[in-house]
């Protein structure tokens, strides 16, 4: 069985045609169900995100499965196909394997190590074993990936450090204050910018939300929109004195908060750290407030600063990751190797099988006389001879390092004890002359 | 005898700055399991000199420093368990190594004073060596409290702003350890000033309870050092003293700490050198 990887990416194609290529935003059970139809996709599953459609496909005819993936995209897109295949790549086997696996693990991602990717995979696997489109093959490989991905993200920085403004923001206060739960948060002006990062806070799980925004009408919108309290402007200052998170956004051309009014109101020995994140531009916190002993103050800048220092983090993290990414495709591939041994070994077992069972056979004349314990007793260790004459070759198949080794121990194993079809099992007769006289002693 | 846990504990230093660097947390266990083994060492080490001299070996500086590393080492396991964070052993394993090297190069002999033979004398130490183990730990968390500190309010998150937990938590942490160092500090000083005057009453001629005074520089140092940690707990919670400067104030009395136990009780004093 082959693996088999068609698709579009970030990559490879443009947004528009990603878009028109989108299985997402349909019935994506729907198309999984529609590919399945198709004889070259024995096993299948579709990821589809906003910078991706892949297919992933275990086919025991993995040229056919090019041609009839290609087909399908353009029948359920209605696009000629020569419209994308310019813009398609595919991957076979290992190299099939070592995308999903980069997928994954973010690595692939637009952003590397955005962490919403690795939920999307699940979910696209999900999809397809509820639809009873996956097997033995994809089931494994899946799930293996979910392996990657967390791995990367417990062992490397890759996904570390947040990557939008809000993001960083929030990560700021967790790292300040802990948990956020019952943190008091002020929040000044109601515009986008204060909505978004607002939000980032109440999904965090801060406590009380005070809006306070010279247009009334606004601040009572976000404060819906974020199950928070407005305050009226006039309380400003008493809404800074017990807030422990301010988020400031307004238009306005001068400083709203001065290190004035911040010494008046917050004190000298405030037990608590005050974060206030100044999202204006002009700013709205003069900058001298930043240099009180409690107080931490974040402007646009600063946030964007520590965004870039993220992403190069996550950029030299790049190489760990990989490393993780190949060393779980050579367990992977020693799986593989594992599972194609199967049918030697269940062939071997069966032939020595048959051979233990013709040879006692043959004896039941001679064995009549024995109590029916002590024939039961025969059987049994006959069986246990050849568990154990079969245990160490087995072993040894299952773990051979790579693919033309296993070839070449298969091919042999078929030679030398015949086990392709259609050869004739040695009969009773021929392996005759092999029993030793102890055994005649023995019946 | 003490040569075996500190090369485990020697080792669990290593393995937790790789940790602390790398951050796997295969590495991190590993770790654990080092100073676990180490800690275990130093516990049946300990339980030999005990049975040896019939007292808890204290009496004697180094001995007391090895005693003191391994009080250090079980408290800090129990905060890393308690916690499950690990980012503090990087921070604690330097102390535990550099103090247990010293029981290794002057193993020193126990005094066996008869003086010593008191439960008081067992709670005294044991209570102060405790202290100062929660000290220890107090003054880690106050210096990684200041390294964070510094990364976010100078805007530069680094190194340890990614590593290690929040300020809330380390501030905590840190409050906590004191508070159990102060009173374990107290009792310490309060049961050694009882434990001398009956000690007095049955030996007067022991030159070292004659010693036994605010003069001599060890019961001076142990006085200010619970003065400073008073300081600390009062402007904490008296005047909400958190963050940075109660850091400070832990830092400080540490070094309080370090050096009525490692100078002074080595070349200085004349009151606790039982012989």
């Amino acid at each position: 069985m082959h693996l088999f990887l068609l698709g579009v990416s970030h990559r490879t194609a443009p947004v528009d045609l990603r878009e028109r290529l989108d299985f997402s935003s349909r019935d994506l059970g729907a198309a999984v169900e529609s590919l399945a139809t198709r004889p070259s996709a024995a096993e299948s599953v579709v990821l589809s995100t906003c910078n991706r459609s892949e297919i992933y496909v275990a086919s025991s005819d993995p040229v056919r499965a090019r041609e009839e993936l290609t087909a399908f995209l353009s029948e359920y897109h209605d696009l000629p196909a020569s419209s994308f295949t310019p813009h398609l790549f595919s991957h076979d086997n290992e190299a099939a394997v070592r995308h999903l696996f980069r997928v994954a693990a973010g690595l692939d991602s637009l952003i590397v190590g955005e962490p919403q990717i690795l939920g999307q995979v699940k979910d696209a696997f999900q999809t397809a074993a509820d639809r009873r489109c996956t097997g033995p093959v994809l089931s494994k490989l899946f799930h293996w990936s979910f392996v990657v991905g967390k791995r990367v993200r417990t062992e490397t920085g890759l996904g570390e450090g947040a990557v939008s403004i809000g993001f960083a923001a929030v990560a700021l206060a967790r790292k300040i204050f802990g948990q956020l739960e019952g943190r008091r948060v002020l929040v000044i002006g109601a515009g986008e910018i204060s909505t978004l990062t607002a939000q980032h806070l109440r999904t965090s799980g801060a406590g009380e939300i005070l809006i306070a925004s010279r247009t009334t009408a606004q601040a009572e919108t976000l404060a819906t929109t974020v199950s928070g309290r407005t305050l009226p402007w006039d309380d400003l200052m008493h809404g800074l004195s017990t807030a422990d998170i301010v988020v400031t956004a307004t238009g306005s051309q001068r400083p709203i908060v001065t290190r004035a009014q911040v010494e008046a109101v917050i004190g000298r020995h405030r037990p608590d750290p005050l974060f206030i994140i100044d999202m204006a531009v002009p700013r709205d916190v003069e900058g001298s407030v930043g240099d009180m002993e409690q107080v931490f103050l974040y402007n646009v800048d600063d946030l964007q600063t520590v965004v870039q220092e993220n992403l190069s983090r996550r950029r030299s993290e790049v190489e760990r990751a990989e490393a993780i990414v190949s060393e779980e495709m050579a367990k992977f591939a020693a799986w593989q190797r594992s599972r194609s041994a199967v049918p030697t070994v269940v062939a071997l077992r069966e032939r020595f099988d048959r051979i233990r069972r013709s040879e006692l056979q043959r004896l039941d004349a001679k064995l009549a006389g024995l109590s029916p314990e002590a024939r039961a007793r025969v059987e049994e260790v006959t069986r246990l001879i050849v568990e154990k004459l079969l245990l160490e070759p087995t072993e040894q198949l299952k773990g051979l390092p790579d693919e033309e080794t296993q070839v070449a121990y298969t091919e042999a194993i078929n030679r030398l004890f015949r086990l392709r079809e259609g050869e004739p099992v040695p009969g009773p007769g021929e392996t005759a002359t092999e029993v030793t006289p102890a055994d005649r002693r023995g019946t | 005898m003490n040569l075996l846990p500190l090369v485990l504990y020697a080792a669990a230093g290593v393995v937790y700055a790789i940790h602390f660097a790398r951050r796997e947390p295969a590495v991190g266990r590993a770790a654990t399991t080092l100073l676990l083994l180490a800690a275990l060492a130093h516990t049946f080490v300990i339980g030999m000199q005990t049975m040896e001299v019939r007292h808890v070996p204290f009496a004697n500086p180094s001995r007391a420093v090895s005693s003191f590393v391994w009080l250090l080492a079980l408290s800090y396991l129990y905060l890393e368990l308690t916690t499950d964070e690990r980012a503090m052993g990087v921070f604690i394993m330097p102390i535990v190594v550099g103090l247990q090297a010293l029981p290794v190069i002057y193993p020193g002999v126990e005094n066996q004073d008869p003086v010593l033979d008191s439960p008081w004398f067992w709670a005294h130490v044991s209570s102060l060596l405790f202290a100062y183990a929660s000290f220890a730990l107090a003054a880690m968390l106050g210096l990684t409290y200041m390294l964070q500190f510094k990364e976010i309010k100078k805007k530069h998150l680094g190194y340890f702003y990614t590593r290690l937990p929040s300020l809330h938590v380390l501030d905590a942490m840190n409050s906590r350890a004191v508070v159990v160092g102060w009173l374990f500090l107290t009792i310490g000083v309060v049961v050694g000033v009882v434990w001398t005057a009956q000690a007095r009453a049955l030996a007067p001629d022991n030159i070292n309870l004659q010693a036994m005074s605010l003069e001599d520089p060890k019961v001076f140092i142990a006085i200010v050092t619970w003065a400073v940690y008073s300081f600390a707990v009062f402007t904490r919670t008296a005047l909400g003293w958190t963050g940075r400067r109660a850091a400070w104030l832990s830092a400080l009395g540490f070094v309080m700490v370090l050096l009525n136990f490692l100078p002074v009780s080595y070349f200085v004093t004349t009151s606790h050198t039982f012989q």
